[in-house]
């Protein structure tokens, strides 16, 4: 019983022909389906249908998705939800498109995360037979995959719990008032898999969303990557840097619509038995611009 | 061309179709923006005096009627169709003193970037032929 990862982030876009632009030619993710002022995407490493829709109309974050490993693992989550007091809504297939049925759980920030654990599977483009290691004509960037997604909650020490408590996630690396036991939790890194983190919660206003991220292979992708940045008139928010928290490397940028995105790669390899590596706020800058050490108050200032 | 004053006496020209934000940056001038795509709300001024429109969809969560019938102006996407005074909220405009030099000398002009749209169709320039005799 787990959840697997991170299946799909759903979010808000003021202009969907600009999202576009943005997501396909310069991201290089795969336009799935278009439908209903919704398009889908997904990168080219992902056998699943989809990681990303975007839905025109406002900024921000619809809802993620996360996928499980067995479909009886539902019944389960959707209990100790209940128990642990959030509203819990189960949703049929199709509901989603080309996702099975699963649950709609809002957590307590607002926010809201889906389970489920089918959805429609098409393959990637060098296939699984003798595979070559990566698609001929890549586009842009080129993401591979979604990687994770960093939200705001007024009490990241609940929804810290909760990932812990009800979906099964361990604590990589938490920012704390002090070291002391009492300690208030202000932020918390969750991983699910073997990545450092499939969640991260910081304190800020519910229902918000700070980034979600792609994860691309290494350093020179990621400087790469800042080429076509400045090609496109991305506006970057900061980097390319490497994080202290996660010991990832990254560039903050913004798509057309002001939502912050992340190209994120490298990170050590996290395991379930990982002793929580603690973070005090007097060294927070480090912890996320570890290079820099200087967090601009762009960054902690502008959620959609 | 419109004019962006900004209280009490910074006046900057704009070119045609540029926003409050990017024409202040040409010229040199910064103060607190977030996203710079309409998204966060940070850039947000009052506008004192002057009309702007917005030639992409603002979301209302970011820019509500009510903002901007009373006067609220979102700066990375307002585009002035006259000469506009605005209020920074809080916060002094700074300067950079080198774009601020420069751009007494000459404005710069820069090509719109080439975006690149979808699957690559190569197209090489030709180089110069060497003797095709040899
Ligand atoms: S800077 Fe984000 S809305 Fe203008
Ligand atoms: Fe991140």
């Amino acid at each position: 019983m787990s959840v697997l990862r991170l299946g799909y982030v759903h979010a808000r876009v003021t202009d969907m022909a600009e999202a576009k632009r943005h997501y396909g030619d310069t991201m290089g993710l795969y336009p799935m389906l278009e439908e209903q002022g919704r398009v889908y995407y997904k990168g080219w490493d992902e056998y699943d249908h989809h990681s990303l829709v975007l839905e025109e109309g406002g900024v921000g974050l619809v809802k993620l998705g996360y996928k499980v490993a067995d479909p009886a693992d539902i019944e389960l989550y959707e209990k100790r939800a209940e128990q642990f007091g959030c509203l819990v809504e189960r949703m049929s297939t199709g509901e989603n498109r080309e996702v099975g049925d699963g649950i709609r759980i809002v957590l307590p920030s607002d926010h809201v995360v889906e389970l489920y654990h089918e959805m429609t599977l098409v393959g990637t483009e060098v296939g699984t037979h003798n595979p070559d290691v990566f698609p001929r004509h890549l586009v842009g960037v080129g993401a591979p995959r979604i990687d994770h997604a960093l939200i705001t909650a007024e009490d990241p020490g609940l929804a810290d719990r909760f990932f812990r408590e009800v979906l099964g996630f361990y604590a990589t690396e938490r920012v704390a008032t002090s070291l002391d036991d009492d300690a208030q939790i202000i932020g918390s890194w969750l991983s699910t898999s073997n990545t450092p983190h499939d969640i991260a919660v910081i304190g800020g206003p519910n229902g918000k969303l700070h980034h979600f991220a792609f994860q691309l292979a290494d350093w020179s992708d990621i400087k790469r990557a800042g080429g076509l940045f400045a090609m496109d008139d991305v506006p970057v928010d900061v980097g390319p840097t490497q994080h202290g928290i996660t010991r990832g490397e990254t560039i903050y940028y913004f798509d057309p619509s002001g939502n912050r995105n992340e190209v994120f790669s490298g990170g050590y390899l996290a395991f379930p038995d990982r002793p929580t590596v603690t973070w005090t706020v007097d060294e927070l800058a480090k912890g996320i611009f570890y290079i820099g050490r200087e967090l601009n108050d762009r960054f902690t200032s502008v959620l959609t | 061309m419109p004019t962006v004053r900004v209280q009490p006496d910074v006046v900057v020209e704009l070119r045609a179709e540029e926003t409050v934000l990017e024409g202040l940056y040409r010229h040199g001038y910064a103060y607190r923006t977030g996203c710079r795509r309409g998204g966060c709300g940070v850039c947000k001024v009052d506008l004192v005096s002057g009309t702007v429109r917005y030639t992409r969809v603002i979301s209302q969560a970011v820019l509500t009627d009510e903002e901007r019938a009373s006067g609220t102006c979102l700066t990375c996407r307002a585009v002035p169709l006259d000469d506009v005074t605005i209020a920074l909220r809080e916060e002094e405009l700074s300067r950079n003193p080198l774009l601020a030099f420069l751009c007494g000398a000459s404005p710069s002009t820069r090509p719109p970037s080439q975006r690149a749209t979808g699957r690559p169709t190569p197209s090489i320039p030709e180089l110069p032929r060497g003797d095709e005799q040899r």
